[in-house]
């Protein structure tokens, strides 16, 4: 999967697990709620190691030095290739 | 503790620059209803909040919102992208071009620069999550206000994201502040 589609991909599976989260700070007991957030969490791991691989850290504990430093950085201008 | 993630919560893909956009989109960086006010306000009122629920809550929320601080950043960065004198001249961007360049710095669309004014912290649970509840609805007209000023499609998806964060958090406040604090009893004095 190329870069940008697989960032796309990984930024709505975080986003589905973070709303998730914040609905269960006003709902903590919703099974439903956390069984969701659960699955969606798996996922996102999933993917952020598949996007690691291939495209660099996106934490310092994933890798560091020369790997974390290079660009692009994420308020840079990436044309869309997805 | 914070810990870095190299990614926006949102993409921010912005094609054409137009640093007239960028002038009133910085409003939502370091003016009074945007993003920096809102991560620090409720950075600041998390430690006078007495249920875990809100700690949770405000810690949480605060956390988004300094992940639009950097989606707002982002854009008017890409906003002010290789820009000639001459295009600074003319859309107006001088004004701020004379003091920052296109550096990104914490002001409202007015020219004023961030202050902690723009945010209270007040130690009361009713008080602080009233506040919120109205900074949040505050947030959303800003929005509401760049949408009406922005026609790039580039532009106003990423916008239109942040919007939608601020409604949001107002149901999530919203519904601390009903169920959370009745629970609790609703007497200020057991927390003074």
């Amino acid at each position: 999967m190329n870069k940008c589609k697989l960032m796309r991909e990984l930024s709505a599976v975080k986003f589905a697990a973070w709303e998730l989260h914040l609905y269960l700070d006003t709902h903590p007991c919703d099974e439903k709620a956390l069984e969701m957030h659960k699955k969606y969490s798996a996922r996102a791991k999933e993917l952020t190691e598949e996007y690691e691989e291939c495209f660099g850290p996106l934490t310092h504990e994933s890798d560091s030095g020369l790997a974390w430093v290079k660009n692009p950085w994420p308020w840079e201008y990436m044309e869309c290739d997805c | 503790m914070f810990q870095y993630e190299k990614k926006l919560q949102y993409p921010v893909k912005i094609k054409n620059p137009n640093p007239k956009l960028a002038q009133v989109i910085i409003s939502q960086f370091g003016g009074p209803d945007g993003e920096l006010a809102a991560s620090m306000r409720y950075f600041s009122q998390r430690y006078g909040m007495p249920l875990p629920e809100l700690k949770g809550l405000l810690t949480d929320i605060a956390t988004e919102e300094l992940s639009h601080l950097e989606m707002v950043g982002a854009i008017v960065y890409q906003l002010t992208r290789n820009l000639t004198i001459d295009e600074i001249k003319k859309s107006g961007f001088d004004k701020y071009f004379v003091d920052h360049t296109t550096g990104i710095y914490p002001v409202a669309a007015s020219g004023a620069p961030f202050t902690a004014a723009y945010l209270q912290s007040k130690g009361d649970v009713i008080t602080d999550l009233h506040e919120d509840l109205a900074a949040e609805q505050k947030a959303r007209t800003t929005y509401d206000n760049i949408l009406r000023l922005v026609d790039d499609p580039d532009v106003r998806d990423p916008i239109k994201f942040l919007r939608e964060r601020e409604i949001v958090h107002y149901q999530r406040f919203g519904e601390a502040w009903q169920t959370k604090w009745n629970d609790y009893g609703g007497a200020a004095d057991k927390t003074a």
